[in-house]
């Protein structure tokens, strides 16, 4: 009962990562997707050096380099609350690099007809963008959105990397003082579960914005 | 006096695209209010370029466009210059366009379409905005099909879906980029009908399109556009009896009766 308890205890944690991480990690996404299309040639190159970095190191190092980033390179010691934080800025701008391409990807579907239809009916760029081609951006990236989202819940456990008492390091501690995989199982059975949520919500999504083509 | 101003003025157009492509060279072109303009010749002439150049779809790269008597583009030796800011609103609410392949939104439905940018663009209050469109609607023969979402119509369907969309900005001119070309010829009779019903009600139009007897019965004037220049500008009957070999090859090409 007790394993359960604890366990719980992670959950809630797993969850406030993921929660937090998608808030974060999609508007700036958005923001990352309009740099890396910018007409503004250093801020591209800037946006893809970044997206370099976040798509080709290792998470779990990133983790590692925000965390302790503030006292090697500062001098700024870190307390114990900055954990949680370093996890949140960590997936944030991790997940918004990978985020940004699906946007990019989104947004460079839409045909140029219907900024020209917009602009002849006198929509502005800001109001074009807003009514008629994120909409649609929307619809199109749901599916690869889908899997980035479930990717992400199961990159949660990388959080133990710091220490951060998420579900999987609770897991692994207590699966290794009663040497028995049990923990180890539930929290497997709690990722797939919540995953298995992901998917149906985003897939109801899906099916309420079929009503056009 | 500014009833007598035309409502547009094309002068000395030109488009030179990148690369030293000259696809329009020296066009004028004048519509008084209520004339229909047709604009034929073959395929890569440059009508739509001259459509999109006249709408502001596209930078020109020398002459001037004239709505109303007020300068709404100038470029010369590849310097554009734009009217401000508010003037170019104004001038964009004088003139509207019906693209070849509709480009309807697709997330809206038909009324949405035709009222939201009313509502987005003018600030019209919503209700009013469906009145008018509604009423807009009925009078293209589309009444029942106000819910319907733009992949459920037939493309006939949609072209005219798009014709009341840019009809409910009030233009005072309308330009038709080759409105029956993605249509099948039963379809295309719906759109020609819808057309003609706006030139009966003294619609300022300019149509570039590839069906000569309709150019013919509803033009007061037809321009003959070949290599992004005017060939000839006349009235139907100057044009279909005209000297020049290539304007007669042409329309014989594509059937008109002489």
């Amino acid at each position: 009962m007790m394993m359960f308890m604890q366990l719980a205890q992670g959950m809630i944690v797993t969850v406030e990562i993921f929660l937090l991480t998608l808030l974060f990690s999609l508007p700036l996404g958005l923001l990352v997707a309009f740099g890396r299309m910018s007409k503004i040639k250093p801020l591209q190159w800037l946006v893809k050096i970044y997206m370099a970095i976040m798509r080709g190191t290792p998470l779990m190092l990133q983790l590692i380099v925000v965390y302790f980033a503030p006292y090697y390179v500062f001098g700024v010691s870190i307390s114990g609350g900055y954990r949680f934080v370093a996890v949140i800025i960590a997936f944030s701008i991790n997940y918004a690099a990978y985020f940004a391409e699906i946007f990019r990807a989104g947004i460079e579907s839409i045909p140029i007809g219907q900024y020209d239809a917009a602009k002849v009916l006198g929509y502005t760029r800001v109001s074009t963008f807003m009514h008629i081609i994120f909409p649609q951006v929307i619809k199109r990236i749901i599916p690869p959105v889908t899997n980035e989202t479930i990717t992400l819940v199961k990159d949660t456990s990388l959080a133990f990397v710091i220490a951060v008492a998420e579900m999987f390091t609770i897991a692994k501690q207590i699966s290794a003082k009663q040497a028995s995989v049990t923990a180890l199982m539930v929290a497997g059975l709690f990722y797939f579960v919540f995953n298995y949520v992901v998917a149906y919500i985003m897939e109801r999504i899906e099916k309420k914005l079929s009503y056009y083509r | 006096m500014a009833n007598e101003c035309p409502l547009l003025q094309l002068k000395n157009i030109s488009k030179v695209f990148p690369g030293n492509n000259k696809v329009l060279e020296d066009i004028s072109l004048t519509v008084n209010k209520g004339e229909v303009v047709s604009v034929i010749g073959p395929s890569g002439s440059g009508k739509s370029t001259l459509l999109r150049c006249a709408t502001m779809l596209t930078d020109i790269t020398g002459g001037e466009i004239i709505y109303g008597g007020k300068c709404a583009v100038k470029a010369d030796k590849g310097k554009i210059t734009y009217a401000s800011k508010t003037e170019m609103k104004e001038i964009c609410k004088t003139f509207g366009l019906v693209f070849q392949n509709f480009n309807l939104f697709p997330h809206y439905s038909v009324l949405k379409n035709v009222s939201e940018p009313l509502i987005v663009n003018c600030k019209v209050p919503k209700a009013e905005a469906e009145k008018k469109a509604r009423e807009i609607l009925a009078r293209l023969g589309l009444e029942n099909r106000e819910y319907a979402y733009p992949c459920e119509l037939s493309g006939g369907q949609q072209q005219r879906v798009s014709i009341a969309r840019a009809l409910a900005l009030e233009p005072d001119v309308l330009f038709f980029d080759e409105p029956t070309s993605a249509l099948d010829p039963e379809l295309t009779v719906e759109v020609l009908k819808v057309i003609k019903q706006l030139a009966a009600e003294k619609m300022t139009m300019i149509i570039v399109t590839h069906e000569m007897e309709f150019a013919k019965e509803v033009s007061d004037r037809i321009v003959f556009i070949e290599h992004g220049v005017i060939v000839e500008d006349g009235t139907p009957d100057e044009l279909f009896a005209t000297n020049n070999e290539r304007i007669r090859e042409f329309i014989g090409k594509l059937g008109g009766k002489k």
